[in-house]
């Protein structure tokens, strides 16, 4: 480079040397053109001097013995060379005795010196003598070789000089040329040097505007969340206060009293269903898969489907008999379809056509799947909401009408199952919603028969082993299974649990998952070793273990869990323990 | 008289009338006869020492008189000047460079030329004396004089005769 940036400095003068070297070539030319028709005049003047002397010579007898024919003869063998324009031979006295003239020039009459000059003639002027005396003189004119021949000798000259200059002066353009060349080659390093360096800025600065933006909609969504949790749970918790507050009052009559108490149970199971949504946005519900001929589930929920939706939307159902069994949560599918049914709804306000289409599909390694798609006849998406229909508490409803978390369940049930969901929204034409599942080996059962609750004449009571390291959850869960008629025995860890199961004759466990130390599912494997007989029920908030393992065909009451189910989970277990 | 007359002369001969040719045509041959050394190289035993004049010999009659005189005295060959010598007989030839023969007779003619022919002297005859030649011999060729050169009796002395004077001769005789 920098080799590259010298380079024209040493040829700056370049230009000047190549105009001072073709002045020089044409100045040598010149010169030695010049210098050959010096030469060549010297030469010529010579021969002509050398002619007048054999002249000269040959005359002298004639001149002497008054010859006039013979000094004519002698000039008549000069007159072969064409190149002599006027000859005279005279005497002493200067009178012409024999001449010779070509062109109609001839040579003067009488011989005085000077004698005119003859133009461009080179002329010679020789004394005849005869044995040292001087007897007359020869006067010879000779015309210079013709012009155009002397021309033709010189063109080889000029042709050369010029070839040369020619040569300097290509090389010249050609070198000029390269240093132009090269300074734009030069130029152009630079300019792409500085674009480098410049696009190395904005790409630092755009990375780092990105990396703020990202920031900045992380914290957006975080904020979002929290405020929306916190705003659904405020309501939720207002209610559950206010009626737990007037339930302690006392003289409290009966009737209200059961409806304080029926507005908590029902507030927890919204604040229930909510965090259950949440966790599945998180895809961190502890699903209990099943295999569900989709189908089957479908035609079981159109009655559902046509109630929620209303009069105005026709329900439309184009399933594929070619469909395969899915292995997922049927709750949560369920969830899943009736939300994208109810965004479906809400985006036809003046009615329309829901049609739910099942068919194969398959893309790239992903295996065979299922394609469940629900297809409206709305006003469809612009590009900015369709970006955003997965954030949870994302909402283009009004305030009260939706809780943003229905397409999020979506997609973390969908996520969690190993399928994905699409979304194709043109504004204006509608939206279609396909959710993936991939298809199952297994083939799908008909579904049991509702084993709800029992009642509670048939239930059985037994000793329970109760695990809980939270003491308000471990309180309530004993003064529960207290009611319900069990003899408890409460430990606060796994490894106690499995010192009381040792001594003790119980009828079953009932533990929390997630403990510090030994946790329910390393319990449950456990006990299977020393108690294989002892039924063991898990019961979790949430379960990273669970969802990852599974609980080992273990029953799993989710937290927060109804006295129903409680004792309905417990009677069960008791139930086949005595079998 | 200066050889420029002499030509003069000698250019009035060629147009002059028949009448008025005698004369002048003696006083061609009278310029042209010392004028003849300076075309003719001699052995070097016979040639003048320094200072000494070319003898030119009239042997016999004497067609000239004054002219020759005035035509030698103005001659001046290589330094040399040339002196006439008039003698009746070849017995008093010897030291004559150039030999003017004119017997009374043509066999006189002959007899003197037979004389001297043992020296390297360049004899000249004159066509009116008579058929016999000398090494130049005289003679008129349409109006004006003329000279025959016998090259090979001149060799024959010795004596080497320029080309250019041969040039100008009507006839040669070659040597051989």
């Amino acid at each position: 480079m920098r080799r590259l940036a010298r380079l024209p400095e040493r040829w700056s003068n370049a230009p000047y040397a190549i105009v001072a070297m073709v002045a020089l070539l044409l100045l040598a030319g010149i010169g030695i053109i010049l210098q050959n028709e010096a030469a060549y005049r010297d030469f010529q003047a010579q021969e002509t001097r050398v002619q007048a002397d054999i002249l000269s010579a040959s005359v002298a007898a004639a001149l002497d013995f008054g010859d006039r024919q013979a000094a004519q003869d002698a000039v008549d063998v000069i007159r072969v060379n064409r190149q002599v324009r006027a000859v005279g031979v005279y005497d002493e006295e200067g009178a012409l005795i024999a001449g010779h003239g070509r062109d109609g020039a001839g040579p003067p009459p009488r011989f005085v010196e000077p004698l005119p000059p003859a133009g461009t003639a080179v002329t010679a002027i020789v004394p005849v003598t005869s044995r040292g005396e001087r007897v007359g003189t020869v006067y010879l004119a000779a015309d210079p070789e013709p012009l155009s021949r002397r021309l033709t000798r010189y063109l080889v000259i000029g042709l050369l000089v010029v070839m040369a200059a020619l040569v300097v002066v290509v090389l010249g353009i050609g070198q000029s040329a390269l240093r132009r060349a090269n300074r734009e080659l030069e130029e152009r390093a630079g300019a792409l040097v500085r674009a480098n360096a410049e696009l190395k800025v904005q790409v630092a600065e755009r990375t780092k505007a990105e990396d703020q933006l990202r920031q900045a909609h992380k914290m957006q969504a975080l904020g979002q969340l929290t405020g929306g949790i916190a705003h659904d749970f405020n309501n939720l918790l207002t209610v559950i206060q206010g009626s737990a507050d007037m339930l302690r009052r006392p003289a409290l009559a009966e009737d209200k009293r059961i409806r304080y108490a029926e507005a908590v149970v029902q507030a927890s199971a919204r604040a229930a269903a909510l965090t259950g949504q949440l966790l599945a946005f998180a895809r961190r519900q502890p699903l209990r898969p099943e295999i569900i001929e989709l189908n089957e589930l479908i035609r079981g929920m159109t009655d559902l489907l046509d109630r929620t939706l209303g009069e105005r939307i026709e329900v439309k159902t184009i399933l594929s008999d070619k469909t395969c069994a899915v292995e997922a949560d049927r709750a949560q599918l369920e969830s899943a379809l009736l939300n994208i049914a109810v965004n479906a709804r809400d985006a036809m306000p003046e009615g329309g056509v829901l049609t739910i289409r099942t068919a194969t599909f398959e893309e790239g390694h992903a295996g065979r799947m299922i394609a469940l798609s629900v297809s409206d006849s709305g006003f469809g998406m612009d590009e900015d909401t369709l970006g955003r229909a997965f954030e949870p508490f994302f909402t283009t409803k009004a305030t009260g009408k939706g809780t943003g978390l229905g397409l999020s369940q979506v997609y973390g049930f969908a996520s969690q199952s190993g399928g994905d969901v699409r979304i194709d929204s043109t504004p204006g034409e509608g939206t279609t919603v396909t959710l993936l599942l991939p298809c199952s080996g297994l083939a799908g059962r008909p579904r049991e028969a509702a084993d709800e609750l029992a009642g509670p004449e048939s239930r059985r009571s037994g000793r329970i082993l109760l695990v809980e390291d939270n003491e308000e959850v471990g309180e309530f869960a004993e003064t529960l299974l207290g009611e319900l008629g069990h003899k408890v025995t409460r430990v606060r860890s796994g490894e106690a649990a499995l010192r009381a199961a040792l001594d003790d004759g119980f009828d079953a466990v009932f533990t929390d998952v997630v403990m510090p130390g030994m946790s329910g599912l390393e319990l449950a494997e456990q006990l299977a070793q020393i108690r294989p007989q002892l039924p063991v029920i898990l019961t979790t908030g949430y379960s990273d273990e669970i969802a990852r393992t599974g609980a080992g065909g273990r029953p799993v009451i989710l937290k927060p869990y109804r006295l129903e189910t409680l004792a309905a989970a417990i009677d069960q277990e008791l139930g086949r323990s005595d079998q | 008289m200066s050889r420029a007359q002499l030509l003069l002369a000698f250019a009035l001969l060629l147009g002059a009338s028949p009448a008025r040719a005698q004369p002048t045509e003696d006083a061609v041959k009278a310029a042209f006869l010392p004028r003849f050394a300076r075309y003719v190289a001699w052995p070097a035993p016979a040639l003048p020492t320094a200072g000494a004049p070319f003898q030119l010999c009239l042997i016999g009659r004497d067609p000239f008189g004054r002219l020759l005189d005035q035509a030698a005295a103005s001659e001046l060959i290589d330094g040399h000047s040339v002196a006439v010598r008039r003698i009746p007989s070849a017995g008093q030839a010897a030291g004559c460079h150039l030999a003017f023969v004119h017997g009374a007779a043509p066999t006189d003619t002959a007899r003197l030329l037979l004389a001297l022919r043992a020296q390297p002297v360049l004899t000249v005859t004159d066509g009116r004396a008579g058929p016999q030649r000398g090494m130049i011999h005289f003679t008129i060729v349409g109006g004006r004089v003329r000279f025959f050169i016998d090259e090979a009796a001149a060799a024959e002395r010795g004596l080497s005769i320029s080309s250019r004077l041969l040039a100008l001769a009507a006839g040669v005789r070659q040597r051989r």
